[in-house]
């Protein structure tokens, strides 16, 4: 695990899983309210793949996949998870107590939006960017010398 | 600007102003009550607060007109009235705390406000040490007290003290070394000198009019009760009280700097009514409540007439003032009217004021009395000494240095002279005063009727008292030559003992000493010695509880195969990884235990915990590795060194395994997990019950949660960031 010379195969192997790895981490998080999943699981699914990204390419190959600010990434999720529990306030619920609406989408079928969704992809959203912003500054280059590990 | 001050100065006022003498009791939903209760007694602190405020806020206006830190001043003021008023109106022994505290940090602010100067810096530091440290001390006492009355209401413990016992002796010790600290008594007095740093009308209201009056306040308040039920607490008060009035007379008659004079004249006047009120005994207390007033009154006006000369003239040493009642003659007149209240001549506050409390010592047949009128001696001597050392001229040659040679006409004249015509005024008409000061002793000991105010007492032994000190005190200032020479030779004998100023000095070293000696054996910076230490107190005390309680363990079930594997498996890893002194095998062995908890999750049925598991246990594996990265491959010392860390670990573990099983067979309502289960999907609308509790019903704790995590990736940031910076620069 030498970033300073990265294998192709690694990389290119990291980058064939990258892809699905996060599709399922956001299935992981929709799927969480009735399976085995939620926002927490998704994200750090998620994270993992960031470290798969960093490991196969370093720095330069996380950024180039992954385009987004760490800090962004912590800030809009912790926001839309405080928002969510606000926002169960108007309606007279308790802060984050969830309510739901079932709706049919035609040619997708019944479909179940749980006003908890959205606290979960702060949730998301806040692992993932803890995930990149552990990457950014402890999987920086900048170190003095290679520990030999 | 003068906005604030008028708002500021108008509240006060109206509180003042309106005799509350029923009970306000109000009660917010915190469990901290904050009920106010205002009785004759809180009353009269409280015209003392306003009546002294309302003046020197319009004062300090015009003292402080050019000068751009005037809101500064007059929000620490404002902020120090308001919990004057807290403290005298407080009903509840923790809310009269937090006012205590609260006019200590005031003060603090106030005599520090000069922040430019390292002599007011330390001299607030010392108020703030003596005052903070005698506040600490009493809040002990108080809730020591309110645990043996049962009841935190200052006027319930009033009425019913609690019985006589070992903790109520060291309650009212300890309340009684609040009270001291902060009324400057002796031996903790020289912080009040100290403070005349603090600009003069923060002087003028703290350190003459209220905040010292706070202590006296209290062992007012608390007087009879305590005296009822220990047997030291009169002669202890009394003894205290008549050090600091005689050491506070007699160094005023060596000072050159007017304020300083004062200073010490007020700490002679507040040991004398602190012996008087601190007493319980309704004559004395009667006595010590109207020189509480007519203090107040002349003494916050000399304040402001030093203030005035100092801020006209531009020095208040005596020695280089001269010849000032010519050129000030207004403010002259009215120094004349205050100082003769103070030395209590007849037809004024003072002399009313002193009659009364002179006739309580009397009809208690104190030997005080001889001390009280030697006090009143050196008062007489240093009232003179200060008037003449203010206006009198002294050097043929030497005219009046004013500054800007004009005399003073705004309310730099204005405020003290309102001050000096109501104590005037009370000392010819004090029928006035009478009703609250009668109303107020009884608030405190239930007796009507304990003293009378007069213009004229008629001839009685206190009279005889008052004329003869007041003789011997004139005699002293006509012949001011015998007072020098006498207190220039105790003073040089004097130099021998220690003195309370030197005593703060000497212990301000070695307390930062011992500060520095007992943080470096507490706080070591060792990880693991902090780890160590707090693991065994939390699996130490809960453990000792436990046992002394007869525990009932469950047993735990034989458990499957696939379990037993398993838990070998993590064991083998756990106990291996103490002996490796490879860095990068330990995290793995760390790695392995997680994945095996992660198994028996999943052998148990728990899907979502054993998903969580193991994502966590790859994150954090991989995390570690960037950290190690930046460490050497191996520990430095040898595997044996952490042996005593495997016995804290072992532990710690056999701890946690006999909590499950103790908790377990404890349990005695049903678990949460049923009603959870039986509302996730009606209610949440979600069938998996995991993430419902995450996101639902205790989702305000994931909210946390996520919280602390964005905290702690900017902290890691904030750390690491800078040093990548810096070595890229390097």
């Amino acid at each position: 695990m030498n970033p300073h010379r990265p294998s192709g195969i690694l990389e290119a192997g990291v980058l064939a899983v990258t892809g699905p790895l996060l599709v399922f981490s956001i299935y992981l998080l929709f799927a969480g309210h009735n399976q085995p999943g939620g926002g927490f699981a998704g994200g750090l699914v998620a994270g993992v793949a960031v470290l798969l990204v960093w490991s196969a390419g370093g720095l330069e190959t996380v950024r180039r996949v992954l385009p987004v600010r760490s800090s962004a990434l912590l800030g809009i999720g912790l926001l839309i998870a405080a928002a969510t529990g606000f926002a169960s306030l108007l309606p007279g619920f308790g802060f984050l107590e969830s309510g739901y609406v079932e709706f049919t989408v035609p040619a997708f079928g019944k479909v179940k939006l749980v006003s908890a969704l959205f606290f979960d992809i702060g949730v998301y959203l806040v692992v993932v960017g803890m995930a990149l912003g552990l990457v950014r500054s402890l999987g920086n280059e900048g170190k003095v010398e290679d520990s030999g590990t | 600007m003068a906005v604030l001050y008028w708002a500021a100065a108008n509240a006060r006022g109206i509180v003042g102003g309106t005799p509350i003498e029923e009970s306000v009791s109000w009660v917010p939903s915190l469990d901290l009550a904050l009920s106010l209760r205002v009785d004759g007694y809180s009353l009269v602190f409280l015209l003392v607060v306003a009546g002294a405020g309302l003046p020197i806020f319009l004062y300090s206006n015009h003292y402080f007109s050019r000068s751009s830190r005037a809101t500064t001043f007059a929000a620490t003021m404002t902020l120090f009235a308001g919990a004057m008023v807290g403290l005298v109106g407080s009903d509840h022994l923790l809310s009269l705390f937090v006012f205590w505290e609260l006019t200590t940090i005031a003060s603090y602010l106030l005599i520090g406000f000069d922040d430019q100067k390292a002599a007011a810096r330390s001299a607030a530091l010392h108020a703030a040490l003596v005052t903070g440290a005698g506040g600490l001390a009493m809040l002990g006492g108080l809730v020591l007290l309110a645990g043996q009355a049962g009841t935190y209401s200052l006027a319930e413990i009033v009425s019913s003290p609690p019985a006589q016992s070992g903790a109520v002796t060291v309650a009212w010790a300890l309340i009684l070394l609040g009270a001291v600290t902060k009324s400057a008594q002796f031996p903790f007095h020289a912080w009040l000198p100290g403070a005349m740093a603090a600009p003069t009308p923060a002087s003028a209201f703290l350190h003459s009019a209220t905040m010292v009056k706070a202590g006296i306040f209290l062992v007012g308040r608390l007087g009879g009760a305590a005296s009822a039920t220990t047997d030291w607490w009169l002669p202890a008060v009394l003894a205290i009280g008549f050090t600091t009035m005689v050491l506070g007379g007699w160094r005023a008659l060596r000072q050159t700097d007017l304020k300083l004079l004062l200073a010490f004249g007020t700490l002679s006047q507040l040991g004398f009514i602190f012996l008087l009120v601190g007493s319980g005994i309704p004559e004395m207390v009667f006595g010590g409540l109207a020189i509480l007033v007519g203090h107040a009154l002349f003494k916050a006006t000399l304040f402001l007439v030093v203030g005035t000369i100092d801020h006209e003239v531009g020095t208040r040493d005596l020695r280089r003032l001269s010849g000032l009642w010519k050129s000030m003659p207004i403010l002259f007149v009215i120094a004349l009217a205050a100082s003769l209240s103070m030395a209590a001549l007849p037809l004024t506050l003072g002399f009313a004021a002193k009659e009364v409390a002179f006739d309580g010592l009397l009809k208690q047949n104190m030997p005080l009395i001889a001390a009280a009128a030697v006090a009143s001696v050196l008062t007489v001597a240093y009232t003179a000494r200060f008037l003449n050392g203010a206006f009198g001229r002294h050097h043929e040659n030497a005219e009046p240095a004013l500054a800007n040679g004009a005399t003073p006409r705004n309310m730099l004249s204005w405020a003290p002279a309102s001050l000096a015509a109501a104590s005037l005024l009370l000392g010819l008409m004090p029928g006035t005063l009478f009703g609250i000061i009668d109303e107020a002793t009884r608030s405190v000991t239930g007796v009507l009727g304990a003293g009378k105010l007069a213009l004229w007492p008629g001839w009685v032994p206190a009279l005889g008292w008052s004329m003869a000190s007041l003789t011997v005190g004139g005699f002293l200032a006509w012949r001011s030559a015998i007072v020098d020479r006498a207190t220039a030779v105790v003073g040089a004998a004097a130099r021998r003992f220690p003195t309370a100023e030197g005593t703060y000095r000497r212990s301000i070293p070695a307390m930062v000493t011992f500060a520095d000696k007992s943080s470096g054996i507490l706080q070591n910076g060792s990880l693991p010695t902090y780890l160590g230490t707090i693991l065994l107190v939390a699996i130490g005390a809960p453990t000792v509880a436990v046992l002394a309680n007869q525990p009932q363990f469950e047993i735990p079930r034989a458990g499957s195969l696939l379990e037993w594997l398993l838990g070998l498996l993590i064991v083998g890893f756990a106990v291996s990884l103490a002996f490796i002194r490879r860095r990068f095998a330990v995290v793995i062995l760390l790695g392995g235990v997680g994945y095996g908890i992660a198994g028996l999750y999943s052998v148990l049925g728990g899907p979502d915990l054993t998903l969580t598991q193991l994502l966590v246990e790859t994150l954090t594996i991989a995390l570690f590795a960037f950290v190690l990265r930046q460490l050497p491959a191996v520990f430095a010392k040898p595997a044996t060194a952490r042996l005593p860390r495997l016995g804290v670990a072992m532990l710690v573990g056999a701890f946690i395994f006999g909590a499950g099983l103790l908790v377990n067979a404890a349990r005695t309502s049903e678990t949460v997990s049923t009603t959870y289960l039986a509302n996730a999907l009606p209610e949440a609308g979600g069938s998996n019950v995991v993430n419902v509790i995450l996101v639902d019903f205790r989702g305000f704790d994931t909210l946390g949660e996520i919280t602390v995590l964005v905290a702690a990736t900017l902290g890691v940031a904030g750390l690491v960031l800078p040093v990548i910076r810096a070595r890229r620069q390097a």
